[in-house]
């Protein structure tokens, strides 16, 4: 079953196409990865697909229904929880607020819910912090959750952006970039966490630099240069397929197999 | 001691606006210029209505304060779509345009003549004119405003603020309306500022545009900044501070034609100070991004 | 009567030209919004009384010393408070507002030294203007027109063909890349405060030759500078001159049908539906987007 639909996208900036029709497919449960070299448009097409873009031509669709057009907060509301290139944490404030910000409120985040402090926003808030806890104790970050975000190394930094996903339940996880910068340890706890994303049914795409990484993590990866889509299918076929080599590697490789 | 009374009436006055603006600026991070506007409106719907219809102050102040909360929803409808200084300026423009309209509909608000002889409060037919009786009027609205303002920062919506005063974009990825929240906060601190309008026109009994000037509106922004940033202990300290201070200059022997230039000049002083060693404030925690 | 409100625009037109340019310079080596232009503007006409009414020195040396003291004003509040911000990495809303307070400092040190009333620099009565197309314009009506038409074509040309004139482009438009190549931008800020600060020196001491001088003259004269900025597309030096014609076209011509105390509150509702509606200004520039 799909989850995701990528049909004829297209993002012009400045008379460049950033992303020059572009189309896939992301079935349910499953974990892909969106691959190709730096300005290739990897993060501008998460960009269309999360709304903080509109893309010149082309429809995007979330379990059947057309999400092309919809504003950011209501397509995270949809089911779909991103993480962002640059990292961006609520840095001034706690661990412990970051995720308790993915949290959805019934009525308790509500401005008169506030104000006069009602028994249901007490309750909601009592319960969301106890599972904001039990995300922390997850991704391994509970020793920190007073710590201001600001003061947590990268790694840590990363775990918490995703941990604060994790509140938001989302069915459809795009991940920018998940183990940027991360040492061999932290790199292998993420990997961990994505595997047990899926057990728990959920469908992970992410962005990446380097093809060797996504060996034996995703089911199917899209290859992207310049905007186009240059390849898509199991990573070993596309590990040897001929322009996908040219774009890493180089003319070189062609002379020289 | 008379005089005493009045200094912490004022101040009770200005805690109200600069909590008021604390909540928009320090939690949100909303740079709103022209926050005095709000009061203007809070004090001239007061005292019109109280001048024109003889309704009683207390209801005036309720509807100077929701109306005033009204011009909030009107001025920050377009203005928060806009960013960061281009946001301040508009704010700022539109706080002045308030003010030229205040001086200039003559016909309404006499304009630069002001209006004299505003009724004060009563209650129960003795009149709140000034001195134990106005302050304890004031510190009891002082002490409405910071339980509300700290009811609705010690929140999940209070936390939501925060988020978007930290990252917006990341705010939007939480799920969260960012516009509404934004304007929401701007209705709300319009509101109060309202309130103090209101009690401000009630207590002197004469107001005229010239105590709702745009330098008025930095006089509170630096109380925001000064006191902290987000730190509602902070807007106490940092008012206390900044009123009675200049006040001492006074007690100085100083004429007013030098005590009120250097009144600005320190206050000038101090925003270029605070921005450029302390940009948080005195017992704030968040700094500008 | 509407020639004379046409020709009363333009004039209007001339000072704010004036007034954007030095701010536009400004505004393009250290991108935040330099409120504090303003009081060098007021500091230039407030040094032009000093050296020429206080001191009764010569009109001509006392002109060249206040355009070089408001030179030397702004390049001080450069060095003094924005540079201390530059180190820090302030964004540019704590620029804003620090610019607020030199605004506030400045303004009110200038009702101190000089008091509040209102001061001229003319010594002799005023001369009766010409007719022309049935409007009536003075000798310094003229000269003001003219000033901002030649300072605009220098500063144009400046920016356009001369090194410090590219080195500047650079600075705005790339700064790490100006500094690859070796552009020190610090010099360059530097140069554009002192030349910017000098015009808006010479716009003040213009300004007072007409009208009065008056401690709150900056406050008025940079709100409509930014709005001016604005409207013509802000960083744009061609946009200043657009933009201070079109304000000061629109706010006089408007007099024809609206009373003339509005004028302050239709320059503000222009700024305001520029801002909403065309950020970019005439000129289209376009302001930088977050990256996400």
């Amino acid at each position: 079953m799909t989850i995701l639909q990528v049909q004829n996208l297209v993002k012009e900036f400045d008379g460049i196409k950033a992303v020059d029709d572009i189309s896939f497919e992301i079935e349910k449960n499953s974990i892909c990865a969106l691959l190709g070299p730096n300005g290739s448009g990897k993060t501008t097409v998460f960009n269309l697909i999360s709304g903080y873009l509109k893309p010149e031509r082309g429809k995007i669709f979330f379990n059947g229904k057309e999400i092309t057009l919809l504003s950011p907060h209501k397509i995270a509301k949809l089911g779909i929880g991103r993480t962002f290139q640059n990292i961006r944490l609520f840095l001034q404030i706690s661990v412990l607020d970051n995720v308790m910000l993915g949290f959805k409120y019934e009525k308790g985040d509500k401005f008169f819910s506030a104000l006069f402090q009602t028994k249901r926003m007490k309750k909601e808030e009592k319960e969301n912090l106890f599972k904001a806890e039990e995300i922390l104790k997850f991704v391994g970050l509970i020793d920190k959750k007073y710590e201001l975000a600001e003061n947590l190394s990268h790694g840590q930094r990363k775990l918490l952006e995703l941990a604060r996903i994790l509140a938001r339940e989302p069915k459809l996880f795009l991940l920018d970039e998940p183990f940027a910068g991360l040492f061999p340890e932290t790199k292998k706890t993420m990997v961990d966490l994505i595997r047990k994303l899926k057990e728990g049914g959920k469908t992970i795409l992410f962005i990446e630099h380097d093809i060797n990484s996504v060996m034996g993590l995703a089911e199917k990866v899209i290859v992207l240069n310049y905007g186009k889509k240059i390849a898509e299918g199991k990573p070993e076929e596309v590990r040897n397929n001929k322009e996908v080599l040219n774009v890493y590697l180089g003319k070189k490789y062609e002379q020289n197999p | 001691m008379d005089y005493l009374i009045h200094i912490l009436i004022i101040t009770g006055i200005y805690t109200i606006l600069t909590l008021s603006l604390n909540l928009i600026v320090g939690f949100t991070g909303l740079p709103a210029l022209g926050h005095i506007a709000f009061a203007c409106i809070g004090a001239y719907t007061s005292s019109l209505l109280a001048l024109n219809f003889g309704i009683s102050p207390w209801i005036g102040l309720f509807i100077g304060a929701i109306l005033a909360g009204f011009f909030g929803m009107v001025i920050g409808f377009p203005s928060l779509r806009l960013k960061g200084d281009y946001f301040a300026l508009a704010t700022f423009g539109l706080g002045i345009i308030v003010y030229s309209i205040v001086k200039n509909w003559v016909s309404l608000t006499r304009g630069p003549m002001g209006l004299p002889g505003i009724p004060h409060f009563s209650l129960f037919g003795y009149e709140i004119s000034s001195g134990w009786s106005y302050l304890i009027l004031v510190l009891t609205f002082v002490l409405l405003t910071y339980l509300a303002i700290r009811n609705i920062t010690n929140s999940p919506f209070g936390r939501i603020l925060k988020g978007i005063r930290e990252d917006e974009i990341a705010t939007l990825a939480m799920g969260k309306n960012v516009n509404k929240y934004k304007l929401i906060v701007f209705v709300v601190g319009a509101f109060f500022a309202g309130i103090a309008g209101s009690l401000y026109a009630h207590y002197i009994t004469f107001i005229d545009p010239s105590s709702f000037t745009v330098m008025e509106s930095f006089t509170v922004l630096l109380m925001v900044v000064f006191g902290g940033m987000g730190s509602l202990k902070g807007s106490f300290v940092g008012v206390l501070i900044l009123v009675v201070f200049p006040e001492l200059l006074r007690f100085l022997g100083m004429p007013n034609s030098i005590a009120a230039p250097l009144r600005q000049m320190i206050y000038g002083l101090l925003l270029i100070i605070l921005m450029i060693w302390r940009p948080q404030g005195l017992l704030g925690k968040f700094k500008f991004k | 009567m509407i020639q004379q409100l046409f020709l009363n625009g333009i004039i209007a037109g001339s000072i704010y030209t004036l007034i954007a340019l030095g701010f536009t310079i400004i505004y393009r080596t250290v991108k935040f919004f330099h409120f504090a232009h303003g009081v060098v503007f007021a500091a230039g006409a407030y040094f032009a009384y000093t050296f020429f009414i206080l001191f009764n020195i010569n009109p001509f040396i006392s002109f060249l010393l206040s355009i070089s003291l408001a030179s030397l004003l702004g390049i001080a509040i450069d060095r003094f408070v924005y540079y201390p911000l530059r180190k820090n990495k302030a964004p540019n809303l704590v620029y804003l507002i620090a610019s607020f307070g030199v605004f506030i400092f400045i303004q009110n040190l200038l009702q101190l030294i000089f008091g509040a009333q209102i001061l001229t620099l003319r010594t002799g009565p005023i001369k009766e203007g010409y007719h022309i197309f049935g409007a009536v314009v003075t000798d310094i009506q003229i000269l003001i027109i003219l000033v901002s038409f030649i300072l605009f074509l220098l500063t144009y040309l400046f920016i356009q063909k001369s090194k410090l004139g590219k080195a500047i482009r650079a600075v705005s438009d790339d700064p790490i890349g100006a500094r690859i190549v070796g552009i020190n931008s610090e010099k360059i800020i530097l140069i554009a405060f002192a030349l910017g600060s000098a015009i808006a020196g010479l716009a003040g001491i213009l300004i007072s030759l007409e009208t009065n001088i008056e401690p709150t003259m900056g406050f008025h004269a940079i709100l409509k500078g930014i709005t001016a900025s604005i409207i013509g597309g802000i960083g744009s030096i061609p946009g200043a001159l657009l933009g201070g014609f079109f304000l000061g076209l629109a706010e006089n011509l408007s007099i024809w049908k609206i009373q003339a105390r509005w004028k302050d509150a239709i320059a503000f509702a222009i700024l305001i539906i520029f801002l909403l509606l065309k950020p970019s200004g005439i000129m289209g520039i376009k302001t930088k987007k977050e990256e996400i």
